[in-house]
């Protein structure tokens, strides 16, 4: 079943009538793991933006959820709350009681690895540690659809691998469907179902990814599911 | 033009607060000593004749006028701060507002006060409201540098912030509370440090209302430390007016120490990366 579709989705900024996005048809299954990839300027942002709400097509149709919730590249934490607060900052604007705050904040909490860190603020953290608190935010709302927008591409390659293996025990946990942007085709071979290429405002081509987890351990198959997406990436 | 309006007020407003102990000290003593020493010099340079005789003007007279003063200026600030905030998100909001706003709060911050509100001041003066004269004054000196301050502040709230308060459901007036307001109070603070500034520097203007009257005498002129500095300055005592000038002084720095570099410490958390 398709929680997420968009057909033949068109997308101009004005002024000047700037093309964002062109034709974009796509479907993304319930529960599904699906990465955009593609260069600078190619519309993968404004396809995260149309599904958060943050933005409306200008053409075509789009059905999606109306509740999402979403990572941010620099995590977006406010830096006058603690790691707690920020994770309840999305349960309090839904009104849920208390109770109910308290319980599923210190769920998703123990699940992104942060019952140490509760009473500090985003200052106090690493880069890592806030993307973990930004995660736990997104989850705790209780929304079908994450979305995460170049989540770790400010991050060192030990800390992003670290998150890479968590991100998808959270995925595997919670069954969220997840929408990501990655400017990085091995990122995206090694965690996506598919990867859907972005050039110019379309899409150029989507590639199922069929390996076994965890991707990068299968070496030469990994490299040449990467090599084959790169090849359509140049071109 | 009106982008380097707002970048030359929020250059203007990034204030940092003195971290080390030896500057925290020089703030708090050695600022208020050579103060007092060049004033104390000046005193003793100009002064040509000292009056003996008069009423007789105790320190605890004086630290009451302070007071007094101060009290005005707390009443006068408070009044600025709940203008300047929602005018700050009306300019923030509405694209049509801050075209008409902002241009005019400019040319009003940059004139003088009375020259404005001549008016306005003899409206309260004719109606005997004095205090509220004293207030209107400092009020309306008070108000702009936290206005374009906090307009500033709201400037660089970053994007995917704003994006966050939305996909999360903060909207409305939870949006102000949670988000506009915690972020701009780094620069609420320092808009008030420059506000309270203009305050005491405008505090003579505002009690020795007899110059704006006909034939006014010093009678109508506000009981404060303002209004004191200027009858010991014209009648020549100056053991009153260094005594007046030195516990202003003293008391200026204190608040500086104990509540302003407190406040802009703290509100350190509260800006973005």
């Amino acid at each position: 079943m398709d929680i997420i579709s968009f057909n033949h989705v068109s997308k101009t900024y004005q002024p000047g009538n700037a093309i964002a996005l062109s034709d974009v048809s796509f479907a993304v299954e319930k529960g599904a793991f699906v990465c955009f990839v593609g260069p600078s300027g190619c519309g993968k942002s404004t396809v995260l933006k149309i599904i958060a709400g943050l933005e409306t097509q200008t053409a075509g149709e789009v059905e999606k959820p109306d509740k999402v919730s979403m990572v941010f590249q620099n995590a977006a934490l406010l830096p006058w709350l603690t790691v707690w607060d920020n994770v309840v900052f999305g349960l309090k604007a839904k009104g849920m009681p208390e109770r109910h705050i308290i319980i599923e904040t210190s769920k998703y909490i123990e699940m992104t690895g942060l019952q140490d860190f509760v009473a500090k603020y985003p200052h106090e953290l690493s880069g890592g540690q806030r993307q973990r608190v930004g995660i736990a935010r997104a989850l705790a709302v209780n929304v079908d659809v994450v979305l995460l927008d170049e989540p770790f591409s400010a991050l060192d390659t030990a800390t992003t691998e670290e998150l890479h293996k968590d991100l998808l025990r959270i995925w595997k946990q919670t069954s969220k469907t997840i929408v990501m942007i990655s400017h990085s085709i091995e990122e995206a071979v090694s965690l996506a179902d598919s990867v859907i290429l972005m050039k110019a405002g379309h899409i150029e081509e989507t590639f199922p990814i069929m390996l076994p987890r965890p991707r990068r351990e299968q070496g030469g198959l990994f490299m040449h599911d990467v090599q084959t997406i790169r090849n359509k990436f140049f071109v | 033009m009106k982008q380097n309006h707002i970048h030359h007020y929020h250059r203007h407003m990034s204030i940092s607060y003195p971290v080390s102990v030896r500057q925290r000290l020089y703030s708090l003593i050695l600022t208020p000593v050579i103060v007092l020493v060049l004033v104390f010099v000046v005193v003793q340079l100009l002064g040509k004749e000292v009056v003996h005789g008069g009423p007789e003007i105790s320190i605890g007279y004086i630290s009451i006028a302070l007071l007094t003063t101060f009290g005005r200026l707390v009443v006068s600030y408070f009044l600025a701060l709940m203008l300047a905030i929602p005018l700050a998100l009306l300019i923030n909001k509405s694209p049509k507002a801050e075209r008409i706003l902002l241009p005019l709060f400019d040319i009003m911050q940059s004139v003088p006060v009375l020259a404005f509100f001549p008016v306005v001041i003899l409206f309260f003066v004719h109606y005997g409201l004095y205090n509220g004269a004293a207030i209107f004054i400092l009020l309306v000196t008070m108000m702009w540098s936290i206005v374009f301050s906090i307009v500033g502040g709201l400037r660089v709230i970053p994007q995917d912030i704003k994006e966050a308060a939305h996909i999360f459901g903060v909207t409305g007036p939870s949006y102000v509370r949670q988000i506009l307001l915690p972020a701009v109070f780094p620069y609420i603070v320092t808009g008030s440090l420059l506000a309270w500034a203009g305050g005491w520097n405008i505090v003579i203007v505002a009690e020795v209302l007899h110059t704006y009257m006909p034939a006014g005498s010093n009678v109508q002129d506000l009981f404060g430390i303002g209004s004191l500095l200027v009858s010991s300055s014209a009648s020549g005592d100056q053991n009153v007016f260094f005594v007046s000038v030195s516990l202003m002084i003293v008391f200026v720095a204190f608040l500086n120490f104990f509540i302003w570099q407190r406040l802009l410490k703290y509100a350190e958390r509260f800006k973005f990366e």
